[in-house]
């Protein structure tokens, strides 16, 4: 018998190799993946080769080296890490207790008025965020439109609450707010009326309902949206230069630094492969958690 | 003919090959005379400076600005000296960097040194920062200039006590949290260095590096503000929030002062720890030639076209910043600029302040510096 199988395995592995040598799926998909290995893993893998150069070197011959991760690890690098770990989970947390309400009005309550709120949300997506950013800035300096209007309405003249944490945690707020109100929606969209009915004609409170029924199910969608946001938060530089002066020094800030003004690209690569490293493992572990084929309605778990 | 499921794979392949290939083989067709592609500080892509060249030569004439010198060289670097035609840096980087490793062509001189002899001193005389080391090549031809140190706003800090003081004013206790650093940071390692008393173009001994370092970690602990957006840092002098701020020059100060913010003064120190007892520096842009392999013959076009008197006032006031040039030194180019213009490039002061500075120039320990300059940037 074992050697019946034996060759009938292999006889078909002989014939998956074929298929797989003539399949017309895998002709037509070739452009695709060829343009995928050229734009996505070429520059990724150039960015990992650097990473392993020594200092200040531009090109790939040299041999390889871990200088750059010893100097992130012995130096200080781990503030910029910090800051900008601490801003990307402050700015989640805000944003699912603002979101949470909004979501839930736009998916249970508001009807055709969610459409209209929808519209509000995605309009100033089509304004760079710059320019959405700088507008924040016109709005909070000091003689600006909320300083200067509390000055000569109220002739209170307070400080400019512009170039420090508070004004970066607004930015991020302010621009992925989008980003987190999305996939709630559909997380909440997917909580059936049915099964919270169900649970309040069992006598369950609203606390209850809440956290039993509606979190559990709407999770999916809670889960997508704050690591969009978490990851976006964690890699984002506008903000924190737009808003916040230099007060808050980013890692996306030092790479940036490393690549320009520092002329140290292996440097700024290990920062990269590090940072990489981070939101790919994050990313990977919570997408295990997470069906995607559930949120997306394509499920076979129902 | 017979057109099936077979043929349309076969026809389909060849089309992503050939599609694939285009890109790779267009450059041996295409001929790049009505195309230039300009890599510059924010200025030379305004339409004001571009649109009279693209009506002049029906060319296709696009520019992009860079946010650093080294981020634009370092475009070169990565292979982009197939696309650009043009490159405007400030002085060092052609002679020093740029044109040892090949990524820039030398001008034909006889086309271009005539035009020194119009500009204003010293920048009339064989200016070294465009020729190679040797002389032999001309490297790039100058145009905007400025100094670019400090700037107060002279209702709080005066305009003589800011330029015997210098870069003290940024060490003394009592203007901790007066003042901002406008975080252009391998312009603010060099004036770092003249607050400790350095000399920033010379190799440096480890007590002078740890002088620096201690200069460096002060000023970012005591600095009110640090931002890289210039109009902030302009608007928080105005508004009071700041006295002072480094690094800044006519570059920075001048958009102000064309509001009618007069008050806000770029200062270039009387003395100091540079060469010849000098207190600042003064940044002049070079502009050359890419070494393309296909350079468009636009690009040395563009470069004599920029010396006409409408383009120099265009590239001095063009959006955004305001700078003096070096062909002011033409008294054709020189009445194009008002009253209000002159004012804003402090071209009262200009003469004296060039005659304070010396040039900018590569700091041969920048690299260690900026390793200080950024931890103590992000440790403040």
């Amino acid at each position: 018998m074992a050697t019946i199988s034996q060759s009938l395995s292999k006889a078909d592995a002989q014939t998956a190799r074929g298929r797989l040598r003539l399949s017309p799926g895998l002709l037509t998909a070739l452009p695709v993946l060829i343009f995928l290995a050229l734009a996505f893993a070429a520059p990724l893998l150039a960015v990992l080769g650097y990473s392993f150069m020594p200092e200040g070197t531009f090109d790939f011959t040299f041999p390889p080296t871990l200088e750059n991760y010893f100097a992130i690890f012995s130096g200080s690098y781990y503030i910029s890490f910090a800051k900008s770990l601490g801003l990307a989970l402050a700015t989640v947390a805000l944003l699912m207790l603002i979101c949470w309400p909004i979501a839930y009005g736009m998916a249970k309550l508001f009807g055709r008025w969610a459409n209209l709120m929808t519209l509000a949300v995605v309009i100033p997506l089509f304004v760079s965020e710059n320019i959405r950013l700088f507008g924040w800035v016109l709005f909070l300096i000091k003689g600006g439109v909320f300083l200067g209007g509390l000055k000569a309405w109220l002739g209170i003249d307070a400080e400019s609450m512009l170039y420090d944490v508070p004004a970066i945690i607004l930015g991020l707020v302010y621009v992925y707010l989008p980003f987190t109100l999305f996939p709630m929606v559909l997380g909440i969209s997917m909580v059936s009326r049915e099964v919270t009915e169900a649970a309040f004609d069992m006598g369950a409170s609203r606390w209850q309902v809440f956290r039993e029924i509606e979190l559990p199910l709407a999770m999916p969608g809670i889960l997508i949206g704050g690591l969009l946001t978490f990851i976006l938060s964690l890699g984002s530089l506008a903000e924190s230069k737009i808003l916040g002066g230099q007060a808050v020094i980013m890692i996306a800030d030092e790479i940036e630094t490393a690549f320009t003004f520092g002329q140290n690209w292996p440097l700024g690569s290990a920062l990269s492969v590090i940072l990489i490293l981070f939101s790919g493992t994050l990313v990977l572990t919570l997408l295990n958690w997470v069906d995607l084929d559930r949120i997306l309605g394509r499920g076979g778990n129902d | 003919m017979q057109f099936d499921r077979r043929s349309l794979l076969r026809y389909s392949a060849a089309a992503g090959a050939l599609g694939l290939a285009g890109p790779l083989a267009s450059p041996a067709f295409a001929a790049r005379e009505k195309e230039l592609n300009i890599l510059c500080w924010e200025g030379y892509n305004s339409d004001e400076v571009l649109d009279p060249f693209r009506r002049r030569t029906s060319g296709d004439i696009s520019a992009e600005s860079g946010t650093s010198d080294p981020d634009m060289i370092n475009k070169l670097r990565a292979g982009e000296v197939n696309v650009w035609d043009v490159i405007n840096v400030n002085q060092p980087w052609a002679r020093d960097e740029m044109w040892p490793e090949g990524l820039i062509n030398p001008l034909p001189k006889e086309r271009f040194e005539p035009f020194f002899a119009e500009m204003m001193a010293p920048f009339n005389e064989n200016y070294k920062w465009c020729y190679s080391e040797d002389g032999a090549n001309l490297l790039g031809i100058i145009q905007r200039f400025g100094p670019f140190n400090f700037v107060v706003n002279t209702d709080k800090v005066s305009r003589a006590t800011a330029e015997d003081e210098g870069f003290n004013l940024f060490n003394e206790a009592s203007n901790a949290g007066r003042f901002g650093i406008l975080t252009y940071d391998n312009w603010n390692i060099y004036h770092m260095c003249i607050g400790a008393g350095l000399d920033p173009f010379v190799p440096h001994s480890e007590a002078e590096i740890a002088a620096f370092e201690k200069v460096a970690r002060a000023w970012f602990k005591g600095a009110k503000l640090k931002t890289d957006d210039l109009v902030a840092m302009n608007l928080a002098l105005i508004n009071g929030e700041i006295d002072l701020y480094l690094t800044g020059g006519t570059y920075t100060a001048s958009p102000a002062r064309l509001d009618g913010e007069t008050n806000i003064r770029g200062i270039t120190p009387k003395k100091g720890p540079l060469a010849g007892g000098k207190g600042g520096i003064t940044w002049v842009e070079v502009t050359s030639v890419v070494n393309n392999p296909q350079v468009s013959p636009l690009a040395y076009d563009f470069l004599e076209y920029v010396h006409e008197p409408d383009a120099c006032h265009a590239v001095a006031f063009a959006e955004g910043t305001y700078n003096p040039v070096t062909q002011m030194g033409n008294p054709k180019v020189f009445e194009k600029f008002s009253s209000e213009e002159l004012d804003a490039i402090q071209w009262d002061s200009l003469e004296e302040e060039l005659s304070n500075t010396v040039d900018y120039q590569i700091n041969p320990d920048y690299d260690v510096m900026d390793k200080i300059y950024n931890e103590a940037k992000r440790e403040a």
